[in-house]
């Protein structure tokens, strides 16, 4: 502590001035100075009321008694001579830009954009003389704005990030005061104020929230003030639970703003599919009264899992901004229950396991249908003597066949049934997203009649080129298990219970090649398809928005009943079922790794895809596919390196995307392949940040009014105040001017004198 | 066919099985063993397939403890039992096999089913238990997790299946005659797709249509 007394230059900036010793605290400074000002006052007081004295008298017991005052102040004080170098620092203030993507509406002549990079540009040479850090916000904690932060793509010039599909000033805040660095002493923030938060309601509280109780002015400079003519989406809604195949209501927000006419709109929902054109699930018309309508919309979605939703708007003729009329949304679809359809041609012991495994399951709802007699059978009875029903092929595979995840066709034949009809709906089922799993047996495969029929291109093996007397091989056998199908999660439970060893399988379809990019989990120890590789006994494929299975032997129930099933309690079984039905239905337990969107897409900038590898225990090369949804064209390619120890995941950058819906591909390579794991996601030109392009002043005044700042026009940044500068000393020096002692007797000497000029003067 | 202790089914009605495959075979679309074989309680082979007939006509002698622990181990993978009476009249054979059926499975016992029983049902309509006899209209069942694991017959089943060569029935049946034999054949169908279907004819989509077909029959 000290006090400054004198100060003044002193050659090359040392500056030298009188202050107390260092070790008194400020108030005892102040009581003594305060007591020895009293005691002249009371010695004054004392000489007026005591009176008729000599002058000279009066002078020397006045002299003598501030003198004794004086130094026994400087006994207590004793003062030192300060020699300092320092420097004016300017005050540190952060400017906080707007990096979302609605800075890139238009305005005026140019863009917000352009408006914010003027304005940084004036708030630079404002802020010349202090310490200023240039921030982002946008999506979470802020972020430097002079680095790019996602790829060599990102925008040039003073914003050089970018763009976020989010405006949380809020969160930006919190990171600056929250941060270990230096607290501003003010925060300019620049932007349009259309922001997520803070929200417009109770903006005071949020705002002290946000900075923790630190008071610090937040200046704003709005860069946009006009409302565009512009008919948009503002909001899509849909419930947080949707649960598949259960109706959900889709709210709709339709406004048009700047003056643009709107009356009746008329606008579609469509669910995208990797290879297939989009479905409409809804349509409707929004009536626009005073610029504002609200439509809701019942949409059933059938397939679990992340589903895309486009939503069209058709506009009115002067709609400045056509982007924001489309909007995609994700759509977490959930299960209630696993809707399953079981057909098997015939009862057997294997239909009897897979049922039996099947109803244990309370997550599945089984809807099954057994052929148990056929034309040719006898059964010596009326028909109304026989607990049959005829076989609903039509209605199964018309009206009810997408209410179902997934079709299990065990042993069936697909033609006296009248089932190859339907084949061509059931693959464009699997295409969007149903789940098929083709049992083996006397009636499945090419002994099923499905050989060049349109179901045959959606199951992960070839039935082509196999004559009709060899379509099945009735030598027993020990499927082999593949290196692919010892990495895959799919096989884990099962090979854990049972090993390496397999049943002996009362014999077999025979089946061509995998199709491309199918897995071959399980093959054919000695039967080979034409390339001379093992021929497949189960194998997993991947086919527009769905899967399917293909298991070409009718033995897998000796997992659940017989000598091998009995060492492991005949829970194989089930393993083996619960992983292929998983699998089929995407549970992420069977997924050999993950796929994510890193912080949005916005249509024409930069993505990127994260990926990690959840399954196996070695490094392994990972190969991703992007495609855009409705014509399954290959936008992306590309493969990197994952270690399932490394906690981070791998970064792959997409490049600039056309808006639309995609599914993203990874498959890793373990030698063998392995089933892919998908991820749809969206691109959208504006999004959410151009849902409401009209820019917000009032919520910029109102912060800059709760925390003491100003809010100005761009052309006004001038007259923003600026925070005084900070004095930092960088050397000092000191030197008491006597020892103490010398302070001690001084004092002593002057009381003695000013005790005999008191006596001397009468006084006591 | 299930053999325990030291006895042997008796000559004639062996045939019974075979009869049993065939017409399984002739009227349903299930395939079917056409020479069906026998199997020691404690033999390994116990669990090769999950359907085992079990009959007698005198009260079964106590189960060995090899004999147990291999019936525990094929109820516990899920195997189906069919015990028939070959005496009906006598009934030791089934009281001493739920005795014995009792220290496999101490904490199950045997239920009367009927008509609202799926066994009934699983592929032709019946209305009774039907046998060499009609003793009892109804079957008895050891069930669990709603899943029968036993089916006792009372009414000697195999006797009115049982046809020897040259398609003589060794025994009479009565009092229906050959109507009640193709009863006892159904049921024997029956038996048999509930071994392969489970309760598939439970399914909620069969429910309308027989509920309307008994409706209809009455």
């Amino acid at each position: 502590m000290s006090l400054p007394i004198v100060a003044s230059a002193v050659g090359s900036g040392l500056e030298e001035r009188w202050a107390p010793s260092s070790d008194l605290p400020h108030a005892l400074v102040l009581a003594v100075l305060a007591a020895a000002t009293l005691g002249l006052a009371l010695l004054v007081l004392e000489l007026v009321r005591t009176g008729r004295r000599t002058r000279v008298a009066v002078s020397l017991v006045l002299v003598s008694g501030a003198a004794a005052l004086a130094l026994l102040v400087t006994a207590v004080l004793r003062p030192v001579r300060v020699h300092e170098r320092a420097t004016e620092l300017g005050a540190s203030v952060v400017v906080l830009a707007d990096g979302s993507r609605s800075m890139d509406l238009r305005e005026g002549d140019g863009t917000r954009r352009q408006r914010l990079e003027a304005a940084l540009t004036a708030l630079d040479a404002r802020f010349a003389k202090l310490r200023t850090r240039r921030l982002a916000f946008g999506r979470g904690a802020a972020v430097p704005l002079d680095v790019p932060s996602r790829g060599a793509s990102s925008p040039k010039g003073p914003l050089a990030v970018l763009p976020a599909t989010s405006s949380d000033l809020h969160a930006a805040l919190e990171s600056i005061v929250d941060g270990s660095g230096e607290l501003p002493r003010a925060i300019v923030v620049v932007s349009d104020g259309r922001l997520d938060r803070p929200g417009p309601s109770e903006l005071e509280a949020q705002l002290r929230a946000a900075l923790g109780g630190v008071a610090v002015p937040i200046h704003t400079v709005y860069v946009a003030t006009d409302d565009p003519r512009d008919a948009t989406l503002r909001s899509v809604r849909i419930a947080d639970a949707v649960v598949a195949h259960q109706p959900s209501t889709l709210t709709v927000e339709v406004a048009c703003t700047g003056g643009l006419e709107c009356d009746k709109l008329p606008l579609r929902v469509y669910e995208l599919f990797s290879d297939e054109p989009p479905v409409e699930r809804a349509s409707g018309v929004a009536h626009v009264d005073s610029g504002r309508a609200e439509l809701t919309l019942e949409v059933t979605l059938d397939r679990a899992g992340k589903r895309i939703l486009e939503v069209e708007l058709d506009a009115p003729v002067g709609d400045t901004i056509p982007e924001n009329n489309r909007r995609f949304i994700t759509v977490d679809v959930a299960r209630d229950r696993v809707r399953l359809l079981h057909v098997a041609g015939r009862p057997t012991y294997d239909v009897r396991a897979l049922r039996s495994w099947l109803k244990s399951d309370v997550s599945a709802d089984v809807v099954a249908f057994f052929i148990l007699r056929t034309r040719t059978d006898d059964v010596a009875a009326a028909q109304d003597e026989l607990a049959l029903i005829p076989f609903p092929v039509d209605e199964l595979f018309t009206r009810h066949l997408q209410s179902f995840d997934a079709v299990i066709l065990q042993d069936f034949d697909a033609e006296p049934y009248g089932l190859s009809v339907h084949l061509v709906r059931l693959a464009e089922y699997v295409r969007q997203g149903g789940g098929l799993i083709m049992v083996g047996g006397p009636n499945a495969f090419v002994a099923g009649n499905y050989a060049s029929t349109p179901l045959a291109k959606v199951l992960p093996v070839g039935l082509e080129g196999i004559a009709a007397d060899r379509a099945v091989d009735l030598a027993s056998f020990a499927p082999t298990i593949t290196k692919a199908g010892r990495r895959s999660p799919v096989l884990e439970a099962l090979l854990g219970l049972v090993g390496e060893g397999l049943p002996a399988m009362p014999g077999t379809n025979v089946v061509a090649s995998a199709r491309d990019g199918a897995t071959v989990l399980l093959a054919h120890p000695t039967l080979r398809v034409a390339s001379g590789a093992a021929m497949p006994v189960l194998a997993l494929g991947e086919f527009g928005s769905g899967r399917s299975v293909a298991l070409t032997v009718d033995g897998s129930h000796l997992l659940q009943f017989g000598t091998f099933a009995a060492d492991a309690g005949g829970r194989a079984h089930g393993a083996l079922w619960d992983a292929l039905l998983g699998w089929l239905m995407r549970d992420a337990r069977f997924e050999p790794a993950v796929v994510e969107l890193d912080g949005g897409c916005i249509a024409g900038l930069s993505a990127t895809l994260r990926l990690r590898a959840v399954f196996g225990d070695e490094p392994v090369d990972a190969h991703l596919t992007v495609a855009s949804m409705g014509n399954g064209a290959i936008v992306r390619t590309e493969s990197v390196r994952l270690d399932p120890d490394a906690p981070a995941t791998a970064a792959v950058r997409l490049g600039a995307l056309a808006p639309g819906g995609y599914t993203a591909t990874v498959r890793l390579d373990h030698g063998g392949g392995s089933a892919p794991s998908r991820y749809d996601f969206a691109c959208e030109v504006g999004g959410d940040e151009w849902a409401d392009p009209r820019p917000d002043v009032e919520r910029l005044r109102a912060i800059s009014a709760h925390t003491g700042g100003v809010s100005v026009d761009p052309a006004d940044v001038r007259s923003i105040p600026t925070p005084s500068a900070s004095r930092v000393v960088s050397e000092r020096r000191v030197e008491p001017l006597l020892p103490p002692w010398g302070w001690t007797l001084g004092a002593a000497v002057a009381l003695g004198a000013h005790w005999i000029a008191r006596r001397k003067a009468g006084l006591a | 066919m299930l053999l325990t202790g030291t006895r042997e089914l008796d000559t004639r009605r062996k045939s019974a099985l075979a009869r049993w495959s065939a017409e399984v075979v002739r009227r349903t679309s299930a395939p079917s063993v056409l020479a069906p074989r026998s199997v020691r309680a404690d033999s390994p082979a116990l669990i090769a397939e999950p359907f085992v007939v079990w009959a007698g006509a005198q009260a079964p002698e106590a189960l060995t403890e090899r004999e147990l622990l291999g019936l525990k181990r094929y109820f516990g993978l899920g195997g189906v039992l069919f015990v028939d009476e070959l005496e009906p009249d006598a009934g030791a054979f089934l009281a001493g096999a739920k005795a014995e059926l009792a220290r496999v499975m101490p904490d199950l016992s045997p239920i009367a089913i009927g008509e609202e029983n799926v066994v009934f049902r699983s592929f032709y309509l019946l209305r009774r238990a039907a046998g060499r006899v009609a003793k009892a209209p109804k079957l008895e069942a050891i069930v669990r997790g709603g899943v029968a694991l036993v089916l006792f017959s009372p009414n000697d089943l195999l006797g009115a299946l049982a046809r020897e060569a040259g398609g003589v029935h060794p025994f009479e049946v009565v009092p229906g005659g050959e109507a009640q034999r193709e009863q006892a054949c159904r049921l024997a169908v029956n038996v048999a797709m509930y071994v392969l279907c489970s309760n598939y004819k439970d399914d909620q989509v069969h429910a309308p249509f027989l509920m309307r077909r008994r409706g209809e029959k009455k």
